[in-house]
């Protein structure tokens, strides 16, 4: 008996010790600019060379040729560049998304420019350049608003970028309601 | 069943007027909770629930009988499919206008109105009214289906004893 309270302190100290040593790299909750919330570090460049072609708004070949190595498909390369501080910049590129950006004279006026988002992230570090990819949820986040013309954020997430998720819940609670049927209604005698 | 057969809980005068002074109630706040995601907080299936609440609320107080003629099984049926169906049909409805240019559920593609993102408002609006629907109807159901099994039970028990 003694064995086992003494087994289950331990078992109990040791599941603490494992909460404290990941609740380190947990964010902030609802911190939006926490780190891992906004970006991932993907790898680092020899800044030599690149700052200034940056500086100037135009993508460094070393970039690029990073990227590809990496296996980033041709859409997936920044077309240009912005600058937000000194040694820090957003690489914008046009995804591929807009190949549906049709005329519309008919069905309402669609964006008829490619839009541009804002894909991945530069931080200067010493000689080092940092590369960072933006997160999706950014962008909901940032362009949701005017895209949708819904205040709501859950809203615009749930039921306009993530739509076929929602059809996906309403079909399940659906199937819930048809097995209920099936169980329990009485058969032969309909009520009222 | 009968309609003059007693609920099996008895009635209750203060149950009762309480029920017709809150329902009505409930069910406008349900339909506001369903038209108003968009702009604050609430969506489809909140909405749906609570307007399936009013429905669990009168069937407690008034009984079965009373409570399936308000809201009978075959409006019931129809009801739950229709809400799935609304919002894949708005879904499909993107594509058959564009004659298949753009995706399924792309709403801003919608011959509503002139403006793409009040046409990806819209969209949603009727999304949510769809799952509002279907919530609705699937809650509802399983309540009451419970209640008939119940009281099955019941009256097979008490004929079994006698």
């Amino acid at each position: 008996m003694k064995q086992i309270s003494v087994g289950a302190l331990l078992f109990v100290l040791v599941l603490g010790a494992l909460f404290v040593y990941v609740a380190e790299d947990i964010p902030d909750f609802g911190d939006p600019n926490s780190a891992p919330n906004r970006y991932t570090p993907l790898f680092t460049l020899d800044a030599t060379g690149s700052v200034d072609v940056l500086n100037q708004g135009n993508v460094p070949e070393a970039l690029i040729e990073a990227l590809t190595d990496r296996g980033f498909r041709d859409y997936e390369l920044p077309t240009s560049v912005k600058g937000l501080t000194e040694g820090e910049w957003d690489a914008y590129l046009v995804p591929e998304e807009t190949y549906y950006n049709i005329p519309t004279a008919k069905f309402g006026t669609a964006p008829d420019a490619p839009k541009e988002q804002k894909y991945f992230y530069l931080k200067q570090e010493g000689d080092k350049l940092e590369v960072y990819r933006y997160a999706p949820i950014i962008r909901y986040v940032e362009e949701g608003e005017h895209e949708t013309e819904v205040p709501n954020m859950v809203t615009y997430i749930l039921a306009d970028y993530r739509g076929y998720d929602t059809l996906g819940e309403t079909t399940v609670i659906f199937t819930a309601g048809i097995s209920v049927i099936l169980l329990l209604r009485r058969r032969g005698k309909q009520p009222t | 069943m009968t309609d003059n057969k007693k609920w099996i809980y008895g009635r209750d005068v203060v149950n009762e007027t309480i029920g017709r002074l809150m329902i009505p109630f409930i069910q406008l706040f349900a339909l506001y909770v369903i038209i108003h995601g968009a702009g604050g907080p609430g969506g489809g299936f909140q909405g749906g629930v609570i307007l399936a609440s009013s429905f669990v609320l009168y069937l407690i107080i008034f009984g079965l009988a009373a409570a399936g003629k308000r809201f009978p099984e075959r409006a019931n049926n129809y009801l739950m499919s229709t809400g799935v169906y609304l919002y894949a049909g708005v879904g499909l409805l993107c594509v058959v206008v564009t004659l298949g240019a753009v995706q399924f559920l792309n709403y801003g593609y919608l011959p509503l109105t002139h403006m793409f993102e009040e046409n990806r408002a819209l969209g949603m609006d009727l999304v949510e009214i769809g799952i509002g629907i279907t919530v609705c109807a699937v809650i509802t159901e399983i309540f009451f289906n419970l209640v008939w099994k119940q009281e099955d039970e019941t009256e097979s028990g008490k004929e079994g004893g006698e």
